[in-house]
C-alpha cells in the first residue's frame, strides 16, 4: 500500500541535462557504464550492498511496520512461515512444509528444526503465536491487525470483545503451528510472508518495550540482523550467522540509506555511492535519457499496483452510472501513460493489474476506437442531464506531494473538459488532509492508488467489498459481493480466477471507480549486482543478492 | 550580567507564545498522526490515541505538555515509534551544529578577508572580482548550488561523495558545508567591504594616518574593530539562516539532521516532534541574537554604557 508521500525536485535532472548539453550524455555514459564485471563473486570483504530507501522507516517492528521502506528492511531482518523467492513467488520459509485440511480452514505448519534467532535461540511455534496475538491485540495499535480477519476470533479480538489468547492459532509442540480459519481463504498462505506475520522474540519485546527495535536490543530470525540505525541517516544490517540458510547468503552487509529526494538518490547512484535504487527510482519524465545513459541498469518491470480515481457512488453527481461511464470512457489512457509517464505505466481499464495466470476482464469499450468512445461518452453525458449550458461542476482532489501526479491530473481534467464540455477543476491537498477528507466523505472525486500487499487478486478485490474499512466510496453491489465470496470459497485456482473475472465484469459495468494506470516499477541496479530479479511485488530479498567481482574501466 | 539575565527572562514569554501558537496550530491542521491510508479499526485507533493522551481535552493536553517540557521532556515521537523526541534531537542536532558551525566559520575566514582586501583596494580588480562573485553568490540559492556541486564534483569527477553523513567523516562534510556557506561568504564579504570603506573615510582614521602610524597599524588597531560591528550584528541572523538553510541542505544531501525531522514531522503530524524542533529553533534563534548583542557590547563600549 502506498502510504508514502513523495517529493520530487527534478532540478538535478534538469541540470544534468543542461550541463551535459549536446554529446555530453555519451561521455558520461561511457564512464558510468564502464565496469569490468566478472561472473565470480567478489571477496567477502566487498560483499556490501548499498541500497536507497524512499524514506526513513517509522518503525521496523514487524507488527507495526507500514509503508514500503520499512517492508524492505523487515523482510531482510525477519522471515515468516513462508517467504518469497527472487521471482516473487512463495516458497517455504521458517516452515519447511504445511498441511491444509480438505475444507481449507485448518493449516498445520511444520517448522524447521534449524531455524534460529540472531542470538542462537531456536525459533519456535510459540514465537508465531506470541507475535500474531500481539498483532490483533487492540492495545498494540497495529495498522494491519485486520489482515488477520480470516483467523478464528481475530475480528472479535480487534474489536476488544475477546482476549487476544482466544486467537485461532496454537503451538502443538515447539515445531508445529496450527492455525484455524473461519472459512476457506485462498490468499492466506501467500499473505504469510508479510511483515505482520513474522515471528517475534518475546523476551526482547517484553524487556525493552517499544525500544526493542534499537540495534543493541533487536533479535531477529532472518538472513540479516540490525547492527546500526541512524534515523534518516542509514540502517546497517549484517549477516546473521544463525540463519538456517546462512551458507547460501553471500552478502556480508546491507546498508540502507533513506533518501526521499529522487534527484538526490539518482546523483548518489551516479556517483557510485549506491548500488541499487528502489522503486520509484526516478520521475517518469527521466526514463528516456536515463535509459540512454545507463542502459540495462534501468530496470523497468510490471508492478502489482493500480492508480485510479475514487468516487462517492451514492451521492450526487456520481450516483449516475451514465456519468461515471462517460468519464471513464473519454480518457485516452494510452496518451496519458506514454506521453506523460514515458511508458512507465500500463493503461488500466479494470481493477486487477496483470498477474501471471490471470486474464484481465476489460470493459467492451476498451477495444473501441477513440472516436466511438467520444461519441458514446457525449451521449451518456447528455443522458445524465448535463450539457454546455449545465456542465458538470466538481472538484478532483489529489495530493500536493508529487509533481507527476499533478501533471497527470491536469491532463485528465483537460481531456474531460475538452471532450464533454464539463467544468471539472482540480484541488490539491497535503496527503494527510486528503486522506481525512476521503475518509470523512468530504471528497466526491479523488486520486487514489493501491499497491497489492501480496501477489493475489484479493488484495485489490477487497477494496470494493461491503464493510471493508477502505471501501471509502461505500460500493455495495450484491452481485460483486457474491462473485468475491465465490472466489474465496473456490476450491481451485481456475474457478477462483473465473469468479474474480465475474467480479471484474460487475465493476466494469458499474464503474464505481475510474481506473487510470497499472504501475511499472522503475529501479536502478549496478551491473555488478547479481540476484535482483524483476518481480511483481518489487521486493528483492538481500539473501539472493551478491556482488560480482568488478572494477571500474580505465582506473 | 544584568543585561543578559534580563534578556534571558524576557525570552520566556516569547517562547511561551511560540509554544502556544504552534501547539494549537498543529492540532488545528486537518488529519492526525494516525490518519493512514488504511483506516484503523476504531478500537485500535482509540487505544493509540489513549496511549498518547490524544483522547483528553485539548487544554488538558496543553497543560500536560507544558509540564513535560518544563522538566526537559519533549515526549515520545508519534511517528518514529519507540523513540523519544529528545533522542531524535540528540541524534540530529550535532549534525546541524557541525555543518552549520563549519559553514559559518568558513564564511568568516573567507568572507571577512575578502571584504577587507576589497575595501583597501577600492575600485580595482581586487574589489570588483570578489564583489561580482559575491553578488552571484547571494543571488544563487543553495538548492541550486548544491546539486551543481554534486553534479560536477561527485557525479562527473567522483572526487567527493554525493551525499550521506558517513558518520561525520570530513569527506562527507565538504559539499554540504560549502553549499551552505557560499551565500554567507558573499554576504559577509559585501558587508565587511561596506563597513570598512565607511570606517576608512571617518575622521579618526584620518587622524591616525596624520600622526604617521604605519598603514598596517591603522587598519589592524583602529579600523578593524569598528568595521566589524555590522558583521557582529549580522552573525545572529546569519546563524539563523544557516539553521533554516540547513533544512534544504539536509534534504539534498540526505543528512540525518533535525531539519528533516521538522519537515517529515510536519507532514506526518508528529505533534511532539514538530513541537520539539520548533522550541529548539526558537531557543537557538533567541540565543544567537543574545550572543550577537553581548559580543556587540564587548567590542563597542558605547553600547555597554547606554
Amino acid at each position: 500500500m502506498r502510504g508514502v508521500a513523495r517529493f520530487s525536485v527534478p532540478l538535478l535532472a534538469t541540470l544534468v541535462l543542461t550541463a551535459c548539453g549536446g554529446g555530453g550524455h555519451d561521455k558520461l555514459a561511457s564512464k558510468v557504464h564502464g565496469y569490468n564485471v566478472s561472473d565470480q563473486p567478489a571477496p567477502p570483504a566487498q560483499q556490501i550492498f548499498r541500497r536507497r530507501l524512499a524514506m526513513s522507516p517509522r518503525t521496523i517492528d514487524p507488527t507495526l511496520a507500514t509503508g514500503i521502506p520499512a517492508y524492505n528492511v523487515v523482510q531482510d531482518l525477519f522471515e515468516g512461515l513462508v517467504t518469497l523467492g527472487p521471482d516473487g513467488k512463495i516458497r517455504p520459509g521458517v516452515a519447511s512444509s504445511w498441511d491444509i485440511s480438505a475444507d481449507g480452514t485448518t493449516y498445520t505448519f511444520h517448522l524447521r528444526a534449524g531455524a534460529r534467532w540472531s542470538n542462537g535461540q531456536p525459533v519456535t511455534a510459540g514465537d508465531f503465536v506470541y507475535a500474531w496475538r500481539r498483532e490483533v491485540d487492540p492495545k498494540t495499535g497495529a495498522e494491519y491487525a485486520q489482515s488477520f480477519s480470516p483467523v478464528v476470533n481475530a475480528n472479535a479480538i480487534i474489536d476488544g470483545k475477546k482476549p487476544p489468547d482466544t486467537l485461532g492459532v496454537s503451538a502443538i509442540d515447539p515445531h508445529t503451528l496450527k492455525v484455524q480459519l473461519t472459512e476457506r481463504t485462498p490468499y492466506f498462505l501467500v499473505m504469510l510472508y508479510n511483515d505482520y506475520c513474522m515471528p517475534l522474540y518475546k523476551p526482547a519485546v517484553q524487556k525493552w518495550g517499544d525500544a526493542w527495535t534499537r540495534p543493541q536490543h533487536m533479535v531477529s530470525n532472518g538472513p540479516f540482523k540490525l547492527t546500526q540505525w541512524v534515523i534518516n541517516g542509514h540502517l546497517t544490517l549484517s549477516k546473521n550467522p544463525y540463519y538456517w540458510d546462512a551458507s547460501h547468503v553471500r552478502l556480508q552487509r546491507e546498508i540502507d540509506y533513506p533518501i526521499s529526494e529522487r534527484s538526490s538518490a539518482l546523483s548518489r547512484y551516479l556517483a557510485d555511492d549506491l548500488d541499487f535504487v528502489d522503486e520509484p527510482a526516478f520521475p517518469a519524465s527521466d526514463v528516456k535519457w536515463l535509459e540512454k545513459m545507463l542502459g540495462k541498469q534501468v530496470q523497468v518491470s510490471p508492478y502489482y499496483a493500480t492508480a485510479f480515481l475514487g468516487m462517492l457512488v451514492h451521492k450526487k453527481p456520481f450516483d449516475s452510472r451514465d456519468l461515471r461511464l462517460a468519464l471513464t470512457m473519454v480518457l485516452n489512457r494510452k496518451v496519458l501513460s506514454n506521453q506523460l509517464m514515458g511508458g512507465l505505466s500500463l493503461p488500466a481499464y479494470s481493477l486487477f493489474p496483470p498477474l501471471p495466470g490471470y486474464t484481465q476482464h476489460l470493459p467492451a469499450w476498451a477495444h473501441w476506437s477513440m472516436q466511438k468512445r467520444l461519441a458514446t461518452a457525449r451521449r451518456l453525458y447528455h443522458q445524465a442531464g448535463y450539457s454546455k449550458a449545465h456542465p458538470l461542476k466538481v472538484e478532483l482532489l489529489y495530493m500536493t506531494e508529487g509533481v507527476q501526479t499533478r501533471n497527470y491530473m491536469e491532463a485528465v481534467v483537460t481531456m474531460w473538459n475538452q471532450a464533454l464540455g464539463s467544468d471539472i477543476t482540480l484541488r490539491n491537498e497535503q496527503w494527510k488532509v486528503m486522506l481525512q477528507d476521503i475518509q470523512y466523505h468530504n471528497a466526491d472525486l479523488y486520486w487514489s492508488s493501491w499497491v497489492g500487499d501480496y501477489p493475489a487478486p484479493y488484495t485489490f478485490a477487497q477494496q470494493f467489498v461491503k464493510g471493508f474499512a477502505m471501501n471509502y466510496g461505500s460500493y455495495d453491489k450484491p452481485s460483486y459481493q457474491t462473485a468475491v465470496a465465490a472466489a474465496i470459497a473456490a476450491p481451485d485456482k481456475a474457478s477462483r480466477y473465473a469468479a474474480y473475472g465475474r467480479g471484474e465484469d460487475v465493476l466494469n459495468h458499474d464503474v464505481p471507480f475510474i481506473p487510470l494506470y497499472h504501475y511499472k516499477a522503475a529501479e536502478l541496479v549496478k551491473p555488478y549486482v547479481a540476484g535482483v530479479q524483476p518481480n511483481v511485488v518489487a521486493l528483492h530479498l538481500a539473501r539472493y543478492i551478491w556482488i560480482r567481482k568488478h572494477s571500474v574501466q580505465g582506473s | 550580567m544584568r543585561f543578559i539575565l534580563r534578556r534571558v527572562l524576557g525570552a520566556i514569554p516569547t517562547l511561551l507564545i511560540i509554544i502556544t501558537l504552534s501547539f494549537f496550530m498543529l492540532r488545528a491542521a486537518p488529519g492526525g498522526p494516525f490518519t493512514t491510508q488504511r483506516a484503523l479499526p476504531p478500537q485500535v485507533k482509540a487505544n493509540l490515541e489513549h496511549m498518547y493522551h490524544l483522547d483528553e481535552p485539548l487544554w488538558e493536553q496543553y497543560g500536560r505538555y507544558l509540564g513535560d517540557i518544563a522538566s526537559g521532556d519533549f515526549g515520545p515521537s508519534f511517528v518514529y515509534r519507540g523513540t523519544s523526541v529528545n533522542d531524535l534531537i540528540k541524534q540530529g542536532l550535532p549534525v546541524d551544529a557541525t555543518i552549520g558551525g563549519l559553514a559559518l566559520l568558513m564564511a568568516l575566514l573567507i568572507g571577512v578577508p575578502l571584504g577587507i582586501v576589497a575595501a583597501l583596494r577600492q575600485n580595482t580588480a581586487w574589489d570588483y572580482a570578489p564583489m561580482a562573485g559575491a553578488m552571484v553568490g547571494i543571488s544563487i540559492p543553495n538548492f541550486v548550488v548544491a546539486p551543481l556541486l554534486i553534479l560536477i564534483l561527485a557525479v562527473k569527477l567522483h572526487w567527493l561523495p554525493a551525499g550521506g553523513w558517513g558518520d561525520g567523516h570530513p569527506w562527507y562534510l565538504i559539499l554540504p558545508v560549502v553549499s551552505l556557506g557560499l551565500p554567507l561568504i558573499a554576504y559577509m564579504a559585501r558587508l565587511m567591504r561596506g563597513s570598512m570603506v565607511e570606517v576608512l573615510n571617518s575622521p579618526f582614521i584620518r587622524t591616525a594616518r596624520a600622526k604617521g602610524l604605519p598603514e598596517r597599524t591603522v587598519i589592524m588597531r583602529h579600523a578593524l574593530r569598528p568595521a566589524l560591528m555590522p558583521l557582529i550584528s549580522f552573525l545572529g541572523p546569519a546563524a539563523v539562516t544557516t539553521l533554516t538553510g540547513s533544512i534544504v541542505i539536509e534534504q539534498i544531501f540526505g543528512l540525518p539532521g533535525i531539519g528533516r525531522f521538522f519537515v517529515n514531522g510536519a507532514l506526518n503530524r508528529d505533534y511532539t516532534l514538530v513541537m520539539g524542533v520548533t522550541i529548539l529553533y526558537g531557543m537557538l534563534i533567541i540565543a544567537f541574537n543574545l550572543l550577537a548583542d553581548v559580543l556587540y557590547g564587548v567590542l563597542d563600549p558605547r553600547v555597554r554604557l547606554s
